[in-house]
C-alpha cells in the first residue's frame, strides 16, 4: 500500500548554524526526492511529530536535501536539538511550487525576510538553473539585525553568476557591525528601478511582512496578479483534506503554498 | 422494483451478516431516537426501527474513525499493510437519505482528485449501504432546505421503504444488484397499490418536513447572499452565542477535518501516527509555530465553518456540504440553529 502518511527514512547528515536561531539541516533520505522550488516537505521528529518546510536546497539535487529552519516550537525546538546521525523522516513533496514559466522573459524581484530566505533560497535555484530566462533577478533580503541574515556566505557567489542578478539587503534596526540599509525589508522597494508593468514580485517572510511587503508592491505599482506570497500557514495533512491551511477555498498544501494574491486578496485575515 | 417481506428481510440481514459486521438502527425508548447497533446475534435487537429518520449517529464514523493509526515508524507493519485486507466488510443497514447523501460529498474529498486517503477509501470499500425512507420528519431536520428529499435516490446499495407487510426494495449500484441476484427467492414482485402507497408516505413525510421548515429560507440558495455577508456584524452576534465546544463539527455527516500526530507505541522504540477528528471551531486549530493563528477570533471561526460549508466546498467541489440533517442543531448546547443562520445571511445580505 502507497501510505502517504508514511515519512521516508532519512538521515541527518550535517546541521550548519545560519543565524543564532536559524540552523540548515543537511538531510539524506533513503531514496531521492524530486521537488520543485517552492513545494514544501513534512519532516518528522520520531515520536515528536511534524511540520511543514519548503526546502531551501537546490531542487535539481534529488539525494540531498537542505532545509533551513526557525527554532520556534515543539517540532523545530527538538530538530535544533538533533545531532548528525540521527534519524528523521521526510512526507512529500506537496504544493504546487513557485510559478517559474510565468517569470520568463521577466523582471522577477524576491522579497525575503527573517527565515523567510530559506523558500526563497531554492527558488533562486530554480532562476539561477537559467539566469538568461530571466530579464532580471533582483533579490531583496531583509533580518532584524546582521547576525539574522541567512546563507550570507553565498551572496557573492549568486550575484556573480550573471550580471542581471543584483542583491540588497537591510536590516532593521541600526547595529554597530553594519554599515547598509536600515529600515524594514519594505524600504528596499522604494526606489525599485524596473519596469514594473514587466514584472513580478515573490515574497515570503512571517506574515506581517508579507503584508506590508504587499501593500508597498500595490503601492509602487504593482497589480494583485503580479504579487506571489509564501503562505506557510500550519499545514498538516499536505493532501486538501485535514483542513488546517485553508485560505478561502484554497488549501494551501495543494493550492499553494504560494499564492498569487489576486486569488485569495478578498479572503477574510488573509494575513493572521 | 422488488418486495421483501419482514421475515425474508431479517433471513437477507442474517445471510448478510456471515459477511462482516452488520449495523442496524434500534430505537432508544428514552429519547426515541434511531442509534446504530452491531447485531451480534438473531432474531434482530429488540427495537430495531428501520422507520422514523436518521440515527444520532453519521455514517462518516464508520469510514473516518475517531481516532486511528495511520503509520508506524520505524517501518515494521504499516506501510506494507494492506488495510483493506485486514477489514471486515461491514452492512448499515437504515441510513438515511442525508446520511447516505453526506458520504457521497465525502467521498469527493477523501478519493476523488489528486489524493486519496487509503484508510478511508478502504472502508468505503468494505461498506454496504442498505438505506431507508424517512417516514417521519425530526424537529431539526430540513434536507428539504438543501434540495433533498426525505427518502434516498443514489449512494446506496440497496433502499428499502417500508409498505404493508415488508419493504420495496431498489437497487443502487452493482454490489447492490448482486446481493438481490445471489437472493432472489426471497423477493417477489410489488403487488398492485404499493409503489402508491410508498409514494403516499413520501409525500406526506415531505409535507411535514415543509410545514417544520416553512418559516426558514433555503439553503441552498445561501451561497450568493453569504458572500456579501463577509463583513457583516451577525458572525459576532453568532459567535457571541458559541460555546466553542466543537460538537457541531463533530457530529455534523460531512465535516471530515483531521488531526494527525505522533505518540511513542507500547515498545518505547517506535511510535504511532494517529489520526483523530478535529474541528475548526476550537482555538488551536489553525495555530501555528510561533503562536500565529488566522483565525485568532470565535467570530472567525464561526464564520469559517459557514463559508467552508456553504461557499467554499462549492467552489472547490460543486456542492454544498450540507445535507440537512440538523444534527448540528440538535447538539449545540447554545441552540444555535442553521436554518436561523441561513435566514440572518440572507437578510444581511439584502
Amino acid at each position: 500500500m502507497n501510505n502517504p502518511y508514511y515519512p521516508i527514512d532519512t538521515v541527518l547528515e550535517d546541521v550548519i548554524t545560519e543565524t543564532p536561531t536559524i540552523k540548515t539541516f543537511c538531510l539524506k533520505p533513503v531514496r531521492p526526492v524530486k521537488f520543485k522550488s517552492g513545494q514544501f516537505m513534512q519532516l518528522t521528529v520520531p515520536g515528536v511529530g511534524e511540520a511543514p518546510f519548503t526546502p531551501s536546497s537546490d531542487p535539481n539535487i534529488t539525494e540531498k536535501m537542505e532545509i533551513t529552519i526557525l527554532k520556534t516550537g515543539k517540532v523545530t525546538d527538538a530538530l535544533h536539538e538533533l545531532k548528525p546521525g540521527a534519524k528523521v523522516g521526510l512526507r512529500g513533496p506537496f504544493g504546487k511550487g513557485y510559478p517559474l514559466e510565468k517569470l520568463e522573459g521577466k523582471e522577477v524581484v524576491v522579497v525575503g525576510g527573517g527565515v523567510g530566505l530559506a523558500p526563497m533560497r531554492s527558488l533562486l535555484y530554480g532562476l539561477f538553473d537559467d539566469p538568461s530566462k530571466y530579464k532580471r533577478i533582483s533579490i531583496k533580503f531583509g533580518a532584524r539585525e546582521p547576525a539574522e541574515l541567512c546563507f550570507k556566505r553565498q551572496y557573492n557567489e549568486w550575484v556573480n553568476l550573471s550580471p542581471n542578478i543584483d542583491l540588497t539587503t537591510t536590516i532593521d534596526i541600526p547595529h554597530p557591525e553594519w554599515d547598509g540599509k536600515v529600515g524594514l525589508v519594505t524600504t528596499l522597494l522604494d526606489d525599485l528601478d524596473i519596469n514594473i508593468a514587466e514584472s513580478y514580485a515573490l515574497s515570503c517572510g512571517p506574515e506581517i511582512m508579507l503584508k506590508f511587503v504587499t501593500l508597498k508592491l500595490l503601492e509602487v505599482g504593482y497589480k494583485p496578479p503580479q504579487i506571489y506570497l509564501s503562505m506557510n500557514r500550519k499545514m498538516s495533512c499536505g493532501m486538501g483534506k485535514c483542513g488546517r491551511c485553508n485560505v478561502g477555498h484554497y488549501y494551501l498544501c495543494v493550492d499553494g503554498p504560494d499564492m498569487c494574491y489576486d486569488k485569495i486578496k478578498h479572503v477574510p485575515n488573509v494575513f493572521g | 422494483m422488488r418486495f421483501i417481506d419482514s421475515t425474508n428481510f431479517e433471513r437477507l440481514l442474517k445471510k448478510l451478516s456471515g459477511e462482516g459486521e452488520l449495523f442496524v438502527p434500534v430505537l432508544d425508548e428514552d429519547s426515541q431516537k434511531n442509534h446504530f447497533e452491531r447485531v451480534e446475534a438473531f432474531p434482530l435487537p429488540e427495537g430495531t426501527n428501520f422507520e422514523g429518520f436518521r440515527a444520532v449517529e453519521t455514517l462518516k464514523g464508520f469510514a473516518q474513525l475517531v481516532r486511528s493509526m495511520v503509520a508506524r515508524y520505524p517501518t515494521e507493519g504499516m506501510d506494507e499493510m494492506d488495510v483493506a485486507e485486514l477489514l471486515p466488510t461491514f452492512v448499515i443497514v437504515g441510513a438515511k437519505a442525508c446520511d447516505v447523501r453526506a458520504m457521497q460529498l465525502v467521498d469527493k474529498v477523501q478519493v476523488e482528485g489528486e489524493f486519496t486517503d487509503p484508510f478511508y477509501k478502504a472502508r468505503r470499500d468494505k461498506m454496504i449501504i442498505i438505506a431507508s425512507d424517512c417516514t417521519e420528519a425530526g424537529e431539526t431536520c430540513f434536507c428539504n432546505l438543501l434540495g433533498s428529499n426525505p427518502w434516498p435516490e443514489s449512494g446506496f446499495d440497496l433502499s428499502i421503504s417500508k409498505v404493508n407487510g415488508g419493504y420495496l426494495l431498489e437497487t443502487g449500484s452493482d454490489r447492490g444488484k448482486a446481493i438481490e441476484e445471489e437472493n432472489k427467492d426471497l423477493f417477489t414482485d410489488p403487488r398492485e397499490g404499493q409503489e402508491k402507497s410508498r409514494d403516499e408516505i413520501r409525500m406526506t413525510v415531505l409535507a411535514g418536513l415543509k410545514a417544520t421548515n416553512r418559516d426558514y429560507p433555503s439553503g441552498d440558495k445561501v451561497t450568493e447572499p453569504l458572500r456579501e455577508a463577509l463583513s457583516d456584524p451577525l458572525w459576532h452576534d453568532e459567535a457571541a452565542r458559541c460555546l466553542e465546544c466543537g460538537a457541531c463539527t463533530n457530529i455534523c455527516p460531512t465535516c471530515y477535518c483531521f488531526l494527525l500526530f505522533d505518540q511513542k507505541d507500547e515498545s518505547g522504540e517506535g511510535y504511532k501516527r494517529i489520526m483523530s477528528w478535529d474541528s475548526c471551531q476550537v482555538t488551536g486549530y489553525a495555530r501555528m509555530a510561533g503562536m500565529g493563528n488566522p483565525r485568532p477570533r470565535l467570530s472567525d471561526r464561526v464564520k469559517h465553518r459557514l463559508y467552508h460549508k456553504y461557499d467554499y466546498l462549492v467552489l472547490s467541489h460543486g456542492e454544498i456540504f450540507c445535507t440537512g440533517c440538523g444534527r448540528c442543531i440538535d447538539a449545540c448546547s447554545a441552540s444555535i440553529d442553521m436554518r436561523e443562520v441561513f435566514g440572518r445571511v440572507t437578510k444581511a445580505a439584502k
